[in-house]
């Protein structure tokens, strides 16, 4: 099935639109080019709107806006009914027409924001090839659009490039065994079939108890346990789930720490560093500080050593001539000769006595005062002379240790700066923040590993329970004749629920090697790297695996160009299994991928719409030159959305 | 008899440049977060004004410190000044004229150390200062 038109009108920034997908080459491919607020995604949304009454990939911006277009609000009268049509007319394999159209009517009020809803219209209207044409409505309708593309899978048919990129990134085993599930329909089994089973299982054991209290007491017992298994088994789902979101986190956290510094430990080596630093510059400065103090204490005496050293000879010369210290006072002598009388007898002096004391007078050079003052002084003059001779070596010693604290402080600052230049350019708090959300979640990780291993252990001991509660139910119920039929009955039950689950996991498990296969071979047909990988396989739980040609899983370390190829293999091969030959549309398909890789994904998309309807939606930035060059010649069509000045009404060109 | 004084004076327009000893974190007074008293700028200026032989009598006095705060140490380097300048010990006897040699030499010296602070680059005083030791230190007779 193609989609040959859409139309549409009022539907946004779309007043009255039509677009033909006409196929004009062997490729099916068409593609839209628009800048971003054009309303390139709304026609993405409009196909939603239509078959599902939906807008999943709506702006911010749009979601405050109505969907009926503003310009036709702008022209209606006050309480004026305007319609908004979406149709989509597609064409089935055998050559049969089926229109989808949704019409929603809304009355504009002129004080009002928002138009007021009215009602909402869905029809189906398909053409046979002789022309018999026929109406459908509500479920009838639904229904032809779950035979197009069904709502549970309609994320693997029209979606945003985003998803290619992500989707082998976060949770993959819980998004592929959800594609499985979802794309196998097994829903139906599991929601309807097992669920009603387990009523009826339930509901007639309830009967068989009332027939004696022995069997009710062991049914009890039995479906005590029975429901501990669903809980263990809703348990054991969940520490899935958490293993396959953390491990997801973990590799997007590592993927994004690639070459980048451990900032945590950087920073605390920086305070490390720093408060090393602090140590060190207080020591010098207290080093400086007794240096400084040494220099200003021997400084006086070095510059006074002329002086001292004077000091100390004319001393020293006293000394040896019996000058000091004084044996004579001077003063006394001068007392007698003045009051000629003894000072110490007090015998008047006569001439030879005076003449005596006038010689001895004479050879007294040195006053007794001066005497003191030179005793008083001669040792601090020499310790003096002592602490100028250690000058040399302290201020060596000081020095020397100076010098130690300043290369410690160099080289503190060199390391210092060594990691300022590691951290520059990172945003620091974003680093940590990764650091720590690995941290989390490799914690998160292992306590689920730990509790699913538990889990498990318990599930296969309630399992052993249960075995043991329904042989002793069996038993309890085979005693009652009454209960011969509602036996029988609970047999066939027990024994259906166990065809579905069987059922379910073969078609789940036949699925997931099918899926495997082609996803294998539409990876390998169009991946332009061909001696780099060599195998893909999808494991019992649901983990994707791509071998590199060395032998190991390299999904993780790929590019972003590649795991969209291989996100895409995987949505065509679901598409093959589904059954379902809908078209595909991406929203922004290489949006995410460099320069380089873009044209690798272009030459993908050409391959890929030679097998299906193709529609693409391009940025002008991301329909480069190199795109440009290689898909225009192979898409079909080409429209530009170009945007009207009064920014409500989008215009399509056909380029 | 000479009076003897209770305390060493400075010329009253040096306070000034004493005050100026504060931009050197070797020679800051202890109020302006420094390690120095007024006795050690004192001697230090004293022994610049001795070291380049040159002194000035005060103009005008101004009491500094008190002589009791002068310790054995410091007398011994006041009173070897004054017998190095007069070449004689008699001048110890005579308390006010030692007291006057080093005053003159100090207001001499604290002239030329602010010179010197200021002309040369801000923390290179220190530098300058240890070099000039070490050259005296060197050619020291120390037996």
């Amino acid at each position: 099935m193609r989609i040959e038109r859409i139309a549409l009108k009022n539907y946004r920034q779309f007043k009255n639109t039509e677009v033909l997908f006409n196929k004009k080459l062997e490729s099916d491919l068409h593609i839209f080019i628009g800048k971003n607020g054009t309303g390139k995604t709304n026609i993405l949304n409009a196909i939603n709107w239509c078959l599902y009454r939906d807008e999943p990939h709506l702006s911010k911006d749009s979601h405050q806006l109505p969907i009926l277009n503003l310009k036709c609000i702008e022209d209606a009268k006050d309480g004026e009914d305007k319609e908004v049509i979406v149709e989509i007319h597609t064409k089935t394999g055998e050559n049969k027409y089926i229109m989808f159209k949704r019409r929603a009517v809304y009355r504009v009020y002129k004080g009002e924001e928002q138009p007021i809803h009215q009602y909402t219209k869905f029809e189906v209207i398909a053409n046979d090839e002789k022309g018999n044409t026929e109406i459908f409505e509500d479920e009838e309708a639904n229904s032809y659009v779950e035979r197009f593309v069904p709502k549970a899978i309609r994320e693997f048919f029209f979606f945003d490039g985003e998803r290619l990129d992500t989707y082998f990134r976060e949770t993959t085993a819980q998004n592929i065994r959800h594609a499985i599930f979802v794309i196998s329909q097994v829903e139906l089994l599991d929601s309807r079939v097992e669920k009603r089973l387990n009523k009826i299982l339930r509901e007639l054991r309830k009967e068989a108890g009332k027939i004696s209290p022995e069997i009710e007491e062991t049914r009890k017992r039995l479906e005590e346990e029975e429901d501990k298994l669903k809980i263990i088994k809703e348990r054991i789902e969940g520490y899935k789930k958490q293993i396959a979101i953390s491990k997801t986190i973990i590799g997007e956290c590592n993927r994004k720490l690639r070459g980048v510094p451990d900032v945590s430990d950087l920073e605390d080596e920086r305070l490390r560093l720093k408060t090393r630093k602090k140590h060190t510059k207080k020591l010098l400065d207290e080093k400086v500080k007794v240096k400084q103090n040494l220099l200003f204490e021997y400084g006086i005496n070095i510059i006074m050593w002329p002086a001292i050293e004077m000091s100390i000879e004319k001393i020293s010369e006293k000394r040896k001539n019996k000058e000091i210290p004084p044996t004579i006072n001077k003063s006394l002598l001068d007392s007698i000769l003045k009051n000629k009388v003894c000072s110490i007898c007090g015998t008047p002096l006569d001439n030879k006595t005076e003449k005596n004391v006038t010689n001895l007078l004479k050879e007294i050079k040195l006053s007794s005062s001066v005497a003191q003052q030179l005793l008083s002084i001669e040792n601090p003059l020499y310790l003096l002379k002592e602490k100028i001779k250690q000058f040399e070596e302290k201020i060596k010693g000081l020095t020397h240790e100076i010098i130690n604290y300043e290369n410690e402080l160099e080289d503190l600052e060199k390391k210092m700066g060594k990691i300022d230049k590691s951290l520059s350019g990172y945003n620091s708090e974003k680093i940590k923040g990764l650091h720590s959300d690995l941290k989390k979640f490799q914690d998160v990780h292992d306590d689920s590993l730990e509790l699913l291993g538990r889990s498990k252990n318990k599930k296969n001991e309630i399992k052993e329970n249960i075995k043991i509660h329904k042989k002793i139910y069996d038993e309890e119920i085979k005693k009652e004749e009454k209960a011969r039929i509602l036996r029988k009955e609970i047999d066939f039950c027990g024994k259906s629920l166990n065809v579905v689950e069987k059922t379910k996991e073969d078609i789940m498990n036949e699925n997931r090697e099918i899926i495997e296969a082609e996803t294998k071979k539409l990876f390998f047909k169009l991946i332009w790297k061909k001696e780099t990988f060599q195998d893909i396989n999808i494991n019992d739980n649901y983990d994707i695996n791509l071998i590199h040609s060395m032998g190991y899983d390299c999904l993780g370390s790929i590019g972003a160009a590649e795991r969209e190829l291989l996100a895409l293999s995987f949505t065509l091969a679901l598409h093959t299994i589904s059954g379902f030959d809908s078209p595909i549309l991406i929203d922004t398909p290489v949006a995410r991928v460099s320069d380089e890789h873009r044209v690798n994904l272009g030459n993908v998309f050409s391959e890929v719409s030679n097998i299906k309807q193709m529609i693409l939606l391009f940025t002008p930035a991301e329909y480069s030159e190199d795109i440009s060059k290689l898909l225009d010649i192979k898409s079909s069509n080409r429209f530009l959305c170009k945007l009207l000045p009064d920014e409500n009404e989008t215009k399509l060109e056909v380029i | 008899m000479s009076r003897v004084p209770d305390r060493i004076n400075i010329d009253k327009k040096d306070r000034e440049l004493y005050n100026k000893l504060d931009h050197e974190e070797m020679l800051r007074h202890k109020d302006k977060g420094g390690r120095r008293t007024r006795k050690e700028q004192f001697l230090i200026a004293m022994a610049i004004g001795f070291r380049n032989k040159i002194r000035r009598p005060l103009e005008s006095k101004e009491g500094w410190f008190l002589i009791k705060d002068l310790k054995l140490e410091d007398e011994a380097l006041i009173d070897s000044i004054a017998v190095y300048s007069t070449h004689s010990v008699d001048v110890l006897s005579n308390r006010e004229e030692v007291f006057k040699i080093v005053e003159e030499y100090a207001h001499a010296g604290i002239r030329l150390l602010v010179d010197k602070i200021f002309s040369i680059s801000h923390g290179s005083f220190e530098k300058q200062f240890e070099n000039e030791l070490n050259n005296m230190y060197s050619e020291m007779r120390l037996s």
